[in-house]
């Protein structure tokens, strides 16, 4: 009996995850980031690499990549991020800046070197990126 | 100036150009973002009990390597008609300073600014603490603006550095916190997981010629379910006046989604006033929405006559 419990975990898990990529334009300076260095870019504490400024791209509130990224890369409740965004904009920090869609994402990435942002595991196939992270979110969001 | 139509503009202001994580009003086709902040209180010790304690213009702009902010605010508007003769209203450029990213890690910074000591002062404004009142070091133990050269060092993501220089007057005009004329000081902010920490020690010339030295210890846990912040500081002053400590430990509880219950202790020596004493805090935050604030809180003295409820309406447009 256990084994069949198992066994049906390992087959629904897939359907309740989600595998998050952090990306980036084809010629990004670095092929790996750790993920403060990532969450130091989308917190606007970090804008240049190589001394070249960023364009860093965040998705809509709400949507499950957003909370996927904020919960395991920037580690950071959204009561905590509210408060942090209020005192970043009083010392002059902007958000970065939010796409609509997924291709507008690789339309950036394509046209805007330096640049980052993420998505998940099933529509970067065959893209020109750089893949820099990547984490598995489970059923919590 | 009818205050009934200037607080209906700001309030109308306020709910426009209010956002998500975003704040302001960025000009199309520029690097220009417009916003400002406000904050009414009503505190019942105080001769004028209702007051616009704040009404303030933020700008800022970024192009390239460059970053400018300001912050001009007109404060202490009397709502129940003392300020009818203005002699009391008091228009103050709060900070001015433009910042160059000299490399990935570093930064130099001029202009005038917050004096980058401590966490209160990193954020002065009602509408960005969780308190209406401030603890007494805020305008007690250093400049909380400084007019002069700020150099910062990011050492990594986690820890960074910066040390402070002024030698000339402030640009600013007096507004009652210490005013100064000349200005050191070096400051260390380290952050690991949600824990961070700050240490601070510095001197300055108050244009009375009084001279002071300063250290400052501080830390912050900022957790899902609570929040707990402290700082000590010391003071090592030649005016007869001086006060030798003061610390506060302040404590955040998340009770509801938008809704906090904080309490504070402070312990401080004022050799002016020559007291030594303990002030507690219970208090009460509504956030109906991310950029505003609604604040009631009881302040109770151990030795000064000053136990007072404080109510406060505060909002980030």
């Amino acid at each position: 009996m256990q084994r069949v419990v198992y066994i049906f975990i390992f087959l629904i898990l897939p359907l309740y995850s989600l595998e998050l990529f952090v990306i980036a334009d084809k010629n990004f300076p670095e092929s790996n980031l750790t993920r403060s260095e990532i969450a130091s870019m989308f917190l606007d504490k970090k804008r240049f690499i190589k001394e070249e400024k960023i364009l860093v791209m965040n998705h809509k509130v709400g949507t499950p990549l957003r909370y996927c990224f904020e919960k395991n890369i920037l580690k950071k409740t959204e009561r905590s991020l509210e408060r942090y965004w209020r005192k970043a904009y009083y010392q002059g920090r902007r958000p970065p800046k939010v796409i609509s869609s997924i291709e507008m994402l690789f339309l950036y990435l394509k046209s805007v070197h330096p640049s980052i942002g993420y998505t998940d595991s099933n529509t970067i196939f065959n893209k020109k990126v750089t893949i820099l992270y990547h984490v598995i979110c489970t059923n919590d969001f | 100036m009818n205050k009934q139509l200037f607080f209906l503009f700001f309030s109308i202001l306020s709910l426009l150009f209010s956002k998500e994580e975003s704040y302001g009003w960025d000009i199309p086709n520029s690097s220009l973002n417009i916003g400002g902040y406000l904050d009414i209180t009503y505190d019942e010790k105080r001769e004028d009990k209702f007051l616009f304690n704040d009404i303030a213009m933020l700008f800022s702009a970024n192009k390239n390597r460059f970053d400018l902010l300001g912050e001009v605010e007109l404060s202490h508007i009397s709502l129940d008609g003392r300020s009818n003769n203005s002699s009391d209203v008091d228009l103050n450029l709060e900070r001015l300073e433009l910042t160059y990213a000299l490399s990935d890690r570093q930064s130099i910074k001029i202009g005038r600014f917050n004096s980058d000591i401590g966490y209160w002062n990193q954020s002065p404004i009602p509408i960005l603490q969780e308190t209406t009142s401030s603890p007494h070091i805020v305008d007690n133990f250093f400049p909380k603006a400084t007019t002069g050269i700020l150099f910062q060092q990011n050492i990594n993501e986690e820890n960074s550095f910066s040390m402070t220089f002024q030698d000339n007057k402030d640009i600013a005009h007096q507004d009652g916190s210490i005013y100064i004329n000349e200005h050191k000081a070096l400051a260390y902010y380290g952050v690991y997981s949600d824990f961070s920490w700050r240490f601070s020690l510095g001197k300055y010339t108050e244009n009375s010629n009084s001279r002071s030295d300063y250290m400052g210890i501080g830390s912050e846990y900022d957790g899902e379910a609570f929040s707990i912040q402290t700082e000590f500081f010391l003071q090592d002053s030649d005016k007869e006046d001086d006060k030798p400590y003061s610390g506060y430990i302040q404590s955040t509880w998340h009770l509801k989604n938008r809704q906090d219950a904080v309490v504070r202790f402070e312990s401080y020596r004022d050799n002016e006033l020559d007291v030594k004493e303990q002030i507690y805090l219970l208090g009460y935050i509504y956030r109906p929405t991310s950029n505003m604030a609604l604040k009631s809180e009881y302040i109770y003295h151990s030795k000064l006559r000053l136990n007072r409820f404080i109510y406060s309406f505060s909002v980030l447009f």
